[in-house]
């Protein structure tokens, strides 16, 4: 299966560009950068130098892509792209193949998954398409009361939607590889029964439409292994989430244009919102083991970029469908969330370091991954070149005053250092304005003109404030990552709860006193060259601030009244989104499941009929159960249900007949023989109308 | 007197232990969350009159046992019955039952018919037709990394895991640290 476009004029005249403009821009800033080093050089300066290339780069390849995406924007759109090709014409005469929408889930908020599974299935009934496709919720969950509640939202949704058959829940009793383990399984046990399969995260949504035009694409051009949609974050209450929501659907679509336009088959994969050919992701795309001594960390923790490089690799082509609408998701609520996010990230970009280099891989797809890297070194190398910059201009001053050369000064003055920072300026910030000026047309969905150009400037000022603050924690990560410490891969918070002000200060605080000692030291040694640093240290110091301030709904929800940072989104939601955020009010209230939910798989009679009815698919049910198993159903009834780890939980929630047995157990032995809190939880059990509200909720809007 | 002062306490310990059995039957019956609230009472005084009769026959036995052990044995043959499996266990049937009860919603369209014989016709067929699909068959397929190679960088980086151990690396570490710092204070500017 091999791509034709590679090989045409126009792709080479576009690498060609791509690359030749990149290099271009990276050779004139560094001869800028010499420039200005002209004269006495110190050992700080060669470091500066060196590492100063690989820093402009970035910014420059940044520059090019929103070049590209803006080109292609003004002359309509890509006429070789997979979604603009010949079949769009004859698009609804196009039949559908079987599609398995694939959602995995980790610990995450059930409700709000559940709602998103109903509004997909609703908006794919009414393109009529229904039949085609099947959904998947495949469970990583680790937490026994995510796993209960997951099962009951599984049945209420079948009820509800009259889907039993065609919404499926599976529980994945070793949870190995992560998501990409968690899809891996999928592919194993079903994979089969499938032409596509269509991965969402837990905070993914799609429209109906955008979900059959995908197949259909995907039908039409037999070629494509991998087609991304740009999904627009979305539902955010926090100011964080409005800012960043506001970036993403300003700025993020015109890069991922220029990305398609510079890559066209060559492109990225994200791990969610995307279609994917079963077939070949099956024979082609598992995971390799990391060639590392240490089997603890061999597996890929971040699998996109290597899946779809994998794709590349066997002939298949990866798109990116930058202009569909409909594909959406949720971003980080805060600062906390996102670097947390990015930690895990961090981790899995630096493992990429390895294909790298690999034979047989595509020149985009290591661009991809050369890009990824450079997204967390540029932090480490960004704090070394301003410190060896800010040593050298210390020590250049100091030369200077002590040589009193007329000619060291003139050099010193007539640098090419303000037409560098000119050029760093116009690499930085173009992208930017041509972001802002392509949605001019549509600011009205942006809040109007003014409200958009306002939010505009805020959200640039802002950027240039957590700029240095990434920095730091990105360094952090990339040295954590280097010397070998474990990545944990925790569930993402999606919900806007807020930081307190202590946690705020707990973990941002030592950058504020970095920020006021460089001050001072700067300020003394620098003179007014530490003037340059006045951004940097900004961001450090007001770091505690911006965490907290950003994070909480009150603002956000201040700046969306006031028509700030508002996408079109939220001036005209679409039917797929709306309830979504009701589990951020319930967060607010505290209305929750009863808790432990757990506890009701044992007590409950129908949330045991359901879970049995699950677990019995495993066949792991022990009918002479080994002593271990019953010296714990004897601790549980004994110590309650908190004495049990949550391994333990798991443990007897997937025998089948120690549920049973303990359900029997658990009301018929005398009070005296148990636990005090059973009787409480029994009580619970028999007023707390759990099959009502839980098992066959009504996922209505 | 000795006997007279244990009498009315023996009373007392059966009186309670009494309650508690009573209770908790009424706690298992209200989980089937039926709408009868009137009929759940009817139920639990029923079964609570039998769990009293067989006590009466054997005293050993623990009223809270008895009564929840009847309650749960005419739950699994009422559903036995009207499930018409009476070939598969007692869980089984249990969880077949529950989930069939709750997908015809017994517990609203007929919640007097709980536990009770015969059940009308049309709720027998409504139980029997009732089928939980959980999962598709399995289709499975063989997925395997396929071999890749890491190219030179692999080459490298085995002769460097191979050839250094951690305490040469350390040393190796401070030679260079030492060489840099003697350079950079030689060659530093003398101020």
């Amino acid at each position: 299966m091999n791509e034709t476009n590679h090989h045409t004029p126009d792709f080479v005249v576009r690498r060609t560009l791509f690359l030749g403009l990149s290099t271009a821009l990276t050779a004139t800033g560094f001869v800028l950068m010499l420039k200005s080093y002209s004269g006495q050089k110190f050992w700080e300066d060669y470091v500066t130098l060196a590492v100063f290339p690989l820093l402009f780069s970035q910014i420059a390849v940044g520059f090019v892509l929103a070049l590209f995406g803006c080109f292609d924007k003004l002359r309509g759109g890509d006429r070789h792209h997979i979604m603009r090709g010949a079949w769009r014409e004859k698009e609804d005469s196009i039949p559908l193949a079987a599609t398995a929408i694939v959602v995995p889930v980790y610990n995450e908020e059930v409700s709000r998954i559940s709602k998103a599974v109903a509004n997909m299935w609703r908006s794919l009934e009414k393109t009529g398409q229904i039949e085609q496709f099947d959904f998947y919720i495949c469970s990583d969950s680790t937490d026994a009361d995510h796993w209960i509640e997951e099962e009951c939202a599984w049945l209420s949704l079948c009820t509800t939607l009259n889907a039993f058959g065609k919404i499926f829940y599976r529980k994945r009793r070793h949870r190995i590889n992560g998501k990409s383990g968690n899809v891996a399984d999928f592919c194993r046990r079903w994979g089969k029964r499938y032409r596509y399969m269509i991965v969402l995260d837990a905070d993914s949504i799609m429209t109906g439409t955008t979900l059959v035009r995908l197949v259909r694409a995907m039908e039409a051009n037999p070629a494509a292994g991998i087609i991304q949609t740009q999904p627009y974050m979305v539902l955010g209450s926090s100011l964080f989430r409005r800012v960043l929501q506001f970036s993403s659907k300003v700025y993020g679509g015109l890069f991922s244009q220029g990305c398609s336009m510079a890559q066209m088959s060559s492109g990225s994969y994200w791990g969610h919102n995307a279609i994917i050919r079963v077939a070949p992701f099956i024979e082609y795309c598992d995971l390799p083991l990391l060639p590392v001594p240490d089997p603890g960390k061999r597996h890929v923790l971040s699998h996109d970029t290597v899946e779809a490089a994998l794709m590349r690799r066997s002939g298949y082509g990866v798109w990116i469908a930058y202009d569909e609408p409909g594909s959406y998701e949720e971003g980080p609520p805060n600062l906390s969330d996102m670097l947390t996010r990015d930690r895990r990230w961090c981790a899995g970009n630096l493992q990429h370091f390895w294909f790298l280099f690999a034979r047989g891989i595509e020149m985009g797809s290591r661009l991809q991954i050369w890009i990824g890297l450079m997204g967390y070194l540029c932090s480490p190398l960004w704090l070394t070149f301003l410190v060896a910059g800010s040593f050298g201009a210390y020590f250049r001053q100091r030369f200077l005053m002590f040589s009193a050369d007329p000619e060291d000064l003139s050099a010193a003055s007539n640098s090419g250092a303000g037409i560098l920072l000119a050029l760093t300026l116009t690499l930085l910030f173009v992208p930017r304005l041509l972001g802002v000026l392509t949605t001019l047309p549509r600011a009205r969905q942006f809040g109007g003109v003014i409200r958009m150009l306002f939010s505009a400037l805020l959200e640039n000022i802002l950027s240039c404030l957590l700029a240095p603050v990434l920095m730091m924690f990105h360094t952090l990560f990339v040295l954590l990552t280097i010397s070998g410490m474990q990545i944990k891969w925790n569930t993402q918070n999606r919900a806007d709860t807020g930081l307190t002000f202590t946690h705020c200060l707990k973990l941002y605080g030592w950058l504020t006193v970095l920020g006021v000692v460089t001050c001072q030291v700067a300020a003394s040694y620098l003179g007014n060259a530490s003037w340059w640093l006045v951004p940097i240290l900004a961001g450090w110091i007001l770091a505690p601030l911006l965490a907290w301030v950003t994070s909480g709904r009150r603002l956000g929800l201040l700046f969306r009244s006031a028509g700030l940072f508002v996408t079109p989104e939220e001036t005209d939601p679409p039917p797929e989104l709306l309830g979504l955020d009701d589990g951020d009010e319930e967060s607010q209230t505290g209305t929750a499941a009863p808790s432990p939910l757990w506890v009701q798989a044992l007590l409950n009679p129908y949330v045991k009929a359901v879970h049995l009815s699950m677990v019995r698919q495993g066949s792991h049910n022990s009918v002479t159960p080994s002593r271990s198993l019953t010296a714990l159903r004897e601790r549980l009834i004994k110590e309650g249900p908190r004495g049990l780890t949550p391994k333990e939980k798991q443990r007897l929630l997937w025998d089948g007949e120690s549920v049973f047995w303990l359900h029997q157990q658990l009301w018929s032995r005398p009070a005296a023989q148990m636990h005090p809190g059973w009787i409480q939880l029994q009580t619970e059990s028999s007023t707390s109308r759990l099959m009502r509200d839980y098992l066959m909720a009504d996922n209505e809007r | 007197m000795a006997s007279v002062n244990k009498t009315p306490a023996t009373a007392a310990g059966d009186q309670s232990a009494w309650n508690e059995a009573y209770d908790r039957l009424l706690n298992f019956l209200r989980a089937f969350e039926l709408d009868d609230h009137a009929y759940v009472s009817q139920l639990a005084g029923e079964i609570f009159r039998q769990a009293k009769e067989r006590h009466r026959e054997d005293p050993s036995l623990s009223p809270t046992v008895l009564t929840l052990e009847l309650a749960q044995k005419r739950l699994a043959d009422w559903l036995a019955t009207n499930l018409g499996e009476e070939s598969r266990t007692t869980s089984q049937i249990l969880a077949t039952g529950a989930i069939a009860m709750l997908l015809s919603k017994v517990y609203q369209t007929a919640p007097d018919s709980f536990l009770a014989n015969p059940v009308p016709e049309e709720l027998r067929q409504a139980l029997r037709e009732t089928l939980l699909v959980t999962g598709p068959d399995l289709n499975v397929s063989s997925m395997t990394p396929r071999h890749l190679d890491y190219g030179p960088m692999l080459q490298f980086a085995r002769q460097t895991w191979h050839r250094w151990e951690v305490k040469e690396l350390a040393v190796a570490i401070l030679f260079w640290a030492g060489v840099y710092t003697f350079f950079y204070w030689w060659l530093s500017p003398i101020p």
